[in-house]
């Protein structure tokens, strides 16, 4: 592979986390309903990073995506960016308390992560007006939670790619 | 105890108000910002709308052309579909076919009749409605919002509240304006409630959404007469939306009565928008 090829791949690999989380905003997919399954990929994707490699993932692009989340999905603005945010400022409590990272630990903590983002989601949506379908909210906390191991092994693989 | 708690406090601090690695701005000041924006959204003033109306007409046209590889994706997927299933459409058309030859030789009597009773009453039959055309943009329904983007804003009179129709079907009503976008809230969503009248048993109920679930009527009288079939018209009740336009018909379920709608809304991609009555100058 000639220099240039190895660099654009590196650059593009070093991207990916941010190219994700654009994508899943701008497509407006930040929850994936199959079934009766329902899955918040877009808190996965912010967790992990934030815990894992923060210097992938800038606070203020995570704030935009969140923006850009509301503008497509008809929320009032600011919303979803305060509900990632949570999910970031759990991710980056948890890295300056934790010494060993493994994916029972994070798992576990991605539990706080969920319930204070759930949490502000429902406070700014009921203080705008919004009707919210609670069971709906639970189901997909519980299966966001669920879910969780199998993005973790998909951007592991991705972070491992960085590395290397 | 106290150095336990003075270590959660360092965690919280550096976790919330410090610049970390390569991070330009600290955690707690963008999560202020979002907050002023939440507050923001509730003001209503014409620099802020402005503003708010650029941002939203210029993330749509990122997003229609972020989301065209799942559109060709979901598209050529239907289009599979549909090939599978055509011997089954077809037998289905068919049966549907000599149905609706059957009934056409009845509409054609109630349609005569009908004109010669509002001869007798003087009554106006011509339509005064006043439509504009418009194309979906994005229909990314969210499982909290039922929602779809099209294409005319303010620069076509598009104004909150009005109706919007899929063919002569009401489907939802206009609830956010730009200038070059407009956002509707689809009749299923769980915060619309449209007030509505049943015919032919002629009770009045509001029609309220459930999200992914059929809307169901609420509020109906204790002694109404309302059959299942029975057809489901905007009542024009709250003054926002002319009466009598079609929404579904009404289908028993365990407690509830809820409304099929005539018009499936996940295969819309034009609509229309009723401005109201046009002017007579």
């Amino acid at each position: 592979m000639s220099i240039s090829t190895k660099n654009f791949w590196f650059r593009f690999i070093a991207a990916l986390p941010i190219l994700i989380l654009f994508i899943i905003s701008l497509n407006g997919s930040s929850i994936i309903n199959i079934k009766f399954f329902s899955v918040n990929i877009h808190y996965i994707l912010v967790y992990y990073w934030i815990l894992r490699q923060p210097q992938s993932l800038g606070l203020g692009l995570i704030f935009l995506s969140g923006i850009i989340s509301d503008v497509v999905l008809g929320f009032p603005l600011g919303v979803n960016a305060l509900s990632l945010l949570m999910v970031a400022g759990v991710a980056s409590y948890v890295r300056v308390v934790t010494v060993r990272i493994t994916l029972v630990n994070d798992w576990i903590s991605f539990i706080p992560a969920l319930l204070f983002a759930n949490f502000i989601y429902f406070i700014s949506l009921y203080y705008s007006s919004y009707s919210i379908d609670y069971v709906y909210l639970l189901k997909n906390s519980v299966f966001t939670f669920i879910f969780y191991p199998v993005l973790w092994g998909g951007f592991s693989v991705i972070s491992n790619l960085m590395r290397s | 105890m106290d150095t336990s708690r003075e270590d959660v406090g360092i965690a919280i601090r550096s976790a919330f108000l410090r610049k970390g690695t390569q991070q330009r701005y600290s955690l707690f000041g963008l999560a202020l910002l979002s907050v002023l924006l939440i507050f923001l959204e509730t003001i209503e003033t014409k620099p802020l709308n402005g503003i708010r109306s650029v941002i939203k007409d210029l993330v749509y046209r990122a997003a229609i052309v972020a989301s065209y590889p799942t559109k060709v994706i979901s598209t050529s997927y239907g289009v599979v579909e549909r090939h599978f299933n055509l011997y089954s459409d077809y037998n289905n058309l068919i049966k549907e076919n000599n149905e609706l030859k059957n009934k056409i030789s009845t509409s054609d009597f109630l349609e005569l009749e009908n004109t010669q009773l509002r001869k007798l009453i003087n009554e106006q039959v011509a339509s005064s409605s006043n439509l504009v055309s418009a194309r979906v943009m994005l229909d990314k329904q969210s499982p909290y919002l039922n929602s779809f983007v099209i294409n005319v804003g303010a620069n076509k009179d598009i104004k909150n509240g009005m109706a919007v129709l899929d063919g002569k079907n009401f489907i939802g009503r206009i609830v956010d304006v730009n200038y070059f976008s407009s956002r509707i809230l689809l009749i299923t969503d769980l915060n619309s409630k449209i007030p509505v009248i049943s015919e032919p048993s002629g009770s009045h109920a509001i029609l309220s959404g459930h999200g992914t679930n059929p809307p169901t009527l609420q509020y109906l009288p204790k002694n109404h007469k309302i059959k299942e079939g029975d057809k489901i018209y905007t009542s024009g009740k709250e003054g926002i939306f002319a009466p009598g336009i079609i929404i579904g018909k009404t289908e028993f379920a365990k407690e509830e009565i809820e409304v099929s709608l005539f018009s499936d809304l996940n295969q819309i991609t034009f609509v229309n928008v009723n401005l109201g009555e046009k002017s007579k100058d």
